[in-house]
C-alpha cells in the first residue's frame, strides 16, 4: 500500500468530490457552449445580422477564461485529488485506459488549439473558415466527453471487461449510452445558463433578449433531454447499484437524488419563467443563483453516481479502500482479501514502524489506528468530531461492549452490501477493534 | 519489507496494455513539449516586468505582447502537461504515487498556486491593454511570476524525492514510530536543477522573441525599430541567459551520484554538445536575428529534447538503483485501444493543421484585413472529427450490442 492521505474531520474523498463538483460546471460549459455559440454565429452570417456578434465574442472570452483555467486546472486536481487520496484506485484505472485518457488528450490539444484561434481571429478570416473552428471546438470538446463518459461508467458497471479484460468491453458498459446522454443533453443546460448570464449583459437589450429566449429553449431542452435519459441511465444501473440507490439500501442515496431532481426542477423553472417568458428578469444575478443551485444539483447527481458504486471504486475489481477485491484473470490479477487474510495486512505495509510490537497494548493501538486509515479511512473519518461518516458515532450506534464486538463487527463486514470485507488476520482485527473501540463517542 | 520488494510489489497488477519502450517516447516527447512551453511562460513572465520596468514605448509594447503570450501559454502548457502526467503514472507509478501521497498537501496547494498565477496573468494582460508608460501596472505580473516559481519548486519537489526512495521510510516515520499521514513532507531540492530549468526560461523566451521579429517582419502596420528591438534584445537575452544556465546544469550535474557514470551518458553528453553549438549559433544571430530564428528555435529544441532523454535516463539510473526498471513490467497488450490512440493521433496532428494555418495567415494580415483560407481546409478538419465520431460510434454499438448490454 502507498502511504495514506488523511484529511482531518472530512476524508480525503470529500476533497475529491468537491474538486469533481466544480470540475462539473466549466468541463460541461466547455463541451456544450460551442454548440449554441456556432448556432448564433452561423445565423448572425447567414442572416447578415452582426449585431449578433458581439454575444459570440463575449461569451467565447467567458468559455476561454472560466473553462480554460478554471476547468483545465480543476480537470488536472481531479487527477491529483484521486491520486493522493486513492492512489491504487486511479493507478487501476490508468493502467486499464491509458489509451483512453491519451485519446483523450489529443481533442484536448485540438480543443485548445482551436479555441484561441478562434477567439483571436474574429473578424480577421472568412466568415464559412470562422465557423468550421467554432465546429472544430465543438466537436472535439464534445469527444473529450464521449471518451472520459466511457471511463466514468466503467467505475460504475464493469460490463464483460472483467471476464475479457478489453478495453471496449470495459469502455461500452451498460451504463455508457445513458450516461452520455445524459450529460450530453445537460451540458446545453448548462450551457444556456452561461448564455444567459452573457446574453443578459449585451448593450444592445433586444438582441439580448433574443438570445435569452434562444438560451433558454435550448436549455430547457437540456434539462428535460437530461431528466429522461438520466430515468434511463437509473433503469441501467447494475442491480447491486439500484439496491442502494433507489431500494433503500442506503437511504441518504435516495434524498441526494431528490435533492438533485429538485435543483434541477428549479433551474427548469428559471428557464421557463425567467428566460423564455420574461427575459427581464433573467439578469446575471439570477443565473448567478441559478448557478449556485446547479452546482448543488451536480453535487447530489454526481454524489449518487459515486455512492451507488459502493463496495467498489472499480466495479467488481477495486473496494473502495483499494484493495482488490476479485481476480481478473485476463490480465493474471489475483484477488488481495484472501492474501491479506493469511499473510496479514499489517504485515504486507511497507510503511510501518519496524519496532511496533502487536503483542503489546500500545503496538495494538498504534498499528490499529494505520489499519483503519487504510481499511476504512477512505469513506470514513476516524476523528471524534468527524463529520464525513465518522466512526467514532456510526459505532456508537452498535454499541459494543468490547474490542471483542467490533472484532466480531469486523468479520460481518463483507454482508454489508454497501461495505468491503475486512481484509487481514486475527492479529489486524485485534488491533483495528482495540483501536476502534478507544474512539467511540460515549 | 525491502524497498526493492515495495516498489514491485507497487507495479500495478493489471500491468501494462502496450510495451513499455512505447510509453516511456511517449513521456520524454510530451514531457520536452510541455517544458518548453512552461519555459517560454516563465522567461515571459520575468522579461515582461523587466520590460515594463524599461519604461519606454517599445519596452511596453513588448510587456504587452508578452502578456498575451503569459496567458495563452500557460493554458497551452497545462494541456500539454496532462499526457506526461498520465505516462509517468503508467511506468513510474510506485514512485509517482508515494511521493505525491507523503506530498499531498503541497500537491494539492500547487493546483491552487497556479490557478492564482493564471488568473494573475490574467490580470497583467487585461489590465494593462489600454495602458501607457505611466499607467500600466506590474503587480499581477509580479505575483503571477512569484506563483509560477512556487508551482515550480513544488513540481520539483515532487520530482526530486521520487529520485530518493531510500530516504521515503525516514521521511515518513518519526522517530517515536508514528506513521505521518498529514501529506507534508517536503524534501529534495536541488537548487542546481532548479536554476538550470529556471535559467532556461530566458533562453527559450529570448529565442521566441527572435521568432517574433521573423513573424511580423512583413507585417506593414508593425514599426521595424520595434521589431528589431524584441529580437535583439530576444537574442541578446538567450545567448547570455544560455552561460549561466549550462553552469546551473554543471552544478547539478555535480550532485549526480558517481556511481552513475552520468558525465559519459550518450543522451548527456549529445545534449550538452548540442547546447553549446546552439549557444554559439544564436552568438552569431546578434546582427540579424530574425534570419536566424527559425534554425535558433529548432536547435533549441532539439537541445530540450535531447535533454529530456538524458534526464529520462538519469532517473533510469536512479530507479535502476534500486531494482527497478519499467522493463519488468508485465505486458497484457491490448491492441484495439492502442490502434484507438495511435490513429486519433495521427488523425489529430491533421486537424491541427487547420487552426495552425488560420493562427498563421491571420496573424502574418495588417490590421483590419479579413484574411480568406481554403474552405477545404476546414471542411475536412472538421471531417474528420465527424468520421472519429461515427466510427467510434459504430464500434461502441456493435460491442455494445454483442455483449448484450445496450438496453
Amino acid at each position: 500500500m502507498y502511504p495514506f492521505w488523511e484529511v482531518p474531520f472530512f476524508t480525503s474523498g470529500i476533497v475529491i468530490a468537491l474538486i469533481a463538483t466544480f470540475h462539473i460546471l466549466p468541463c460541461h460549459l466547455a463541451t456544450g457552449a460551442f454548440w449554441f455559440l456556432v448556432y448564433v454565429e452561423r445565423k448572425a452570417v447567414q442572416e447578415g445580422r452582426r449585431e449578433l456578434m458581439e454575444f459570440v465574442k463575449r461569451y467565447s472570452m467567458l468559455i476561454l477564461i472560466f473553462c480554460f483555467v478554471i476547468g483545465s486546472l480543476s480537470g488536472v486536481g481531479i487527477w491529483y485529488a484521486a491520486t493522493v487520496a486513492s492512489p491504487r484506485g486511479i493507478s487501476g484505472l490508468i493502467h486499464n485506459y491509458v489509451w483512453g485518457w491519451a485519446t483523450e488528450w489529443v481533442f484536448f490539444v485540438i480543443e485548445i488549439a482551436s479555441i484561441y484561434v478562434y477567439y483571436y481571429t474574429l473578424g480577421k478570416i472568412d466568415d464559412k473558415s470562422h465557423l468550421m473552428l467554432g465546429w472544430l471546438y465543438a466537436w472535439a470538446a464534445w469527444i473529450s466527453m464521449i471518451i472520459i463518459t466511457g471511463i466514468l461508467a466503467f467505475m460504475l458497471s464493469s460490463g464483460k471487461w472483467i471476464e475479457t479484460g478489453g478495453f471496449f468491453d470495459g469502455f461500452f458498459n451498460q451504463t455508457y449510452w445513458p450516461q452520455l446522454l445524459t450529460r450530453t443533453a445537460f451540458m446545453f443546460g448548462i450551457a444556456g445558463v452561461y448564455a444567459i448570464i452573457v446574453a443578459s449583459r449585451l448593450k444592445n437589450r433586444a438582441v439580448g433578449h433574443e438570445l435569452i429566449r434562444t438560451a433558454s429553449i435550448w436549455g430547457i431542452a437540456g434539462m428535460i433531454g437530461g431528466a429522461l435519459f438520466g430515468l434511463w441511465y437509473l433503469f441501467s444501473m447494475p442491480e447491486h447499484a439500484k439496491e442502494l440507490g433507489l431500494q433503500g439500501g442506503l437511504p441518504y442515496l435516495k434524498h441526494m437524488l431528490w435533492a438533485a431532481g429538485v435543483c434541477y426542477a428549479v433551474v427548469l423553472a428559471w428557464f421557463f419563467l425567467c428566460g423564455l417568458v420574461r427575459p427581464k428578469l433573467a439578469g446575471p444575478v439570477s443565473a448567478i443563483f441559478i448557478l449556485f443551485i446547479l452546482f448543488l444539483g451536480i453535487g447530489a447527481g454526481e454524489g449518487f453516481r459515486e455512492g451507488v458504486r459502493r463496495p467498489y471504486i472499480i466495479d467488481q475489481y477495486m473496494y473502495s479502500n483499494q484493495i482488490i477485491a476479485h481476480d481478473l484473470p485476463a490480465k493474471g490479477v489475483v484477488s488481495e482479501i484472501e492474501k491479506y487474510q493469511e499473510a496479514g495486512f499489517w504485515n504486507s505495509l511497507y510503511f510501518r514502524p519496524e519496532n511496533c510490537d502487536l503483542e503489546t497494548k500500545s503496538g495494538r493501538m498504534q498499528a490499529g489506528r494505520l489499519i483503519a486509515l487504510y481499511q476504512c479511512g477512505n469513506c470514513h473519518a476516524l476523528d471524534r468530531f468527524g463529520k464525513m461518516r465518522p466512526l467514532p458515532t456510526l459505532l456508537q450506534n452498535i454499541a459494543p461492549e468490547s474490542p471483542e464486538d467490533i472484532a466480531d463487527f469486523m468479520d460481518a463486514l463483507g454482508d454489508y452490501p454497501f461495505m468491503p470485507p475486512f481484509a487481514g488476520d486475527d492479529k489486524d482485527k485485534a488491533a483495528i477493534a482495540e483501536y476502534l473501540f478507544s474512539i467511540i463517542r460515549r | 519489507m525491502e524497498l526493492q520488494t515495495y516498489l514491485n510489489n507497487m507495479m500495478d497488477p493489471a500491468g501494462l496494455p502496450f510495451y513499455p519502450l512505447v510509453f516511456q517516447v511517449l513521456l520524454v516527447l510530451t514531457f520536452a513539449l510541455h517544458i518548453t512551453m512552461i519555459n517560454l511562460v516563465l522567461g515571459s513572465t520575468f522579461v515582461a516586468i523587466w520590460e515594463v520596468g524599461k519604461k519606454t514605448t517599445y519596452s511596453l509594447r513588448l510587456a504587452k505582447a508578452l502578456g498575451r503570450v503569459i496567458t495563452v501559454g500557460l493554458s497551452i502548457a497545462i494541456v500539454l502537461g496532462v499526457a506526461p502526467l498520465l505516462f509517468v503514472q503508467v511506468i513510474y507509478d510506485p514512485y509517482w504515487y508515494t511521493a505525491t501521497t507523503m506530498s499531498a498537501f503541497w500537491a494539492m496547494l500547487f493546483l491552487l498556486v497556479v490557478t492564482v498565477a493564471f488568473y494573475a496573468a490574467y490580470g497583467f494582460y487585461l489590465g494593462n491593454r489600454q495602458a501607457d508608460t505611466d499607467t500600466v501596472s506590474v503587480r499581477w505580473a509580479w505575483i503571477s511570476l512569484l506563483m509560477l516559481l512556487v508551482a515550480g519548486l513544488f513540481i520539483h519537489m515532487l520530482t526530486m524525492e521520487q529520485l530518493e526512495p531510500q530516504m521515503w521510510k525516514k521521511w515518513l516515520i518519526g522517530q517515536h514510530g508514528v506513521v505521518s499521514v498529514a501529506g507534508g513532507e517536503f524534501h529534495g531540492i536541488s537548487l542546481g536543477r532548479l536554476l538550470h530549468f529556471f535559467i532556461g526560461s530566458l533562453a527559450v523566451t529570448g529565442v521566441f522573441m527572435m521568432l517574433y521579429h521573423w513573424y511580423f517582419r512583413d507585417r506593414a502596420d508593425y514599426d521595424p525599430g520595434y521589431l528589431e528591438y524584441v529580437s535583439k534584445t530576444g537574442v541578446k537575452l538567450a545567448f547570455w541567459s544560455l552561460f549561466p544556465a549550462i553552469g546551473a546544469g554543471f552544478w547539478w550535474l555535480g550532485t549526480v551520484p558517481d556511481g552513475f557514470h552520468f558525465a559519459s551518458n550518450p543522451f548527456f553528453l549529445a545534449g550538452a554538445i548540442m547546447g553549446v553549438c546552439t549557444t554559439a549559433y544564436i552568438g552569431t544571430a546578434s546582427e540579424k536575428p530574425a534570419e536566424k530564428a527559425i534554425f535558433s528555435a529548432l536547435a533549441l529544441f532539439v537541445t530540450i529534447f535531447i535533454m529530456c532523454c538524458a534526464r529520462e535516463g538519469l532517473r533510469m539510473d536512479y530507479t535502476g538503483a534500486h531494482g527497478y526498471s519499467i522493463f519488468n513490467y508485465r505486458v497484457n497488450p491490448d491492441w484495439p485501444s492502442t490502434i484507438l490512440f495511435f490513429a486519433t493521433f495521427l488523425a489529430g496532428l491533421y486537424v491541427l493543421c487547420f487552426p495552425a494555418i488560420a493562427a498563421f495567415k491571420a496573424g502574418k494580415a495588417p490590421k483590419g484585413q479579413v484574411v480568406s483560407l481554403d474552405p477545404s481546409l476546414g471542411k475536412t478538419a472538421v471531417g474528420v472529427m465527424v468520421a472519429w465520431f461515427a466510427v467510434v460510434a459504430a464500434l461502441g454499438l456493435f460491442v455494445s450490442l454483442k455483449n448484450g448490454v445496450l438496453f
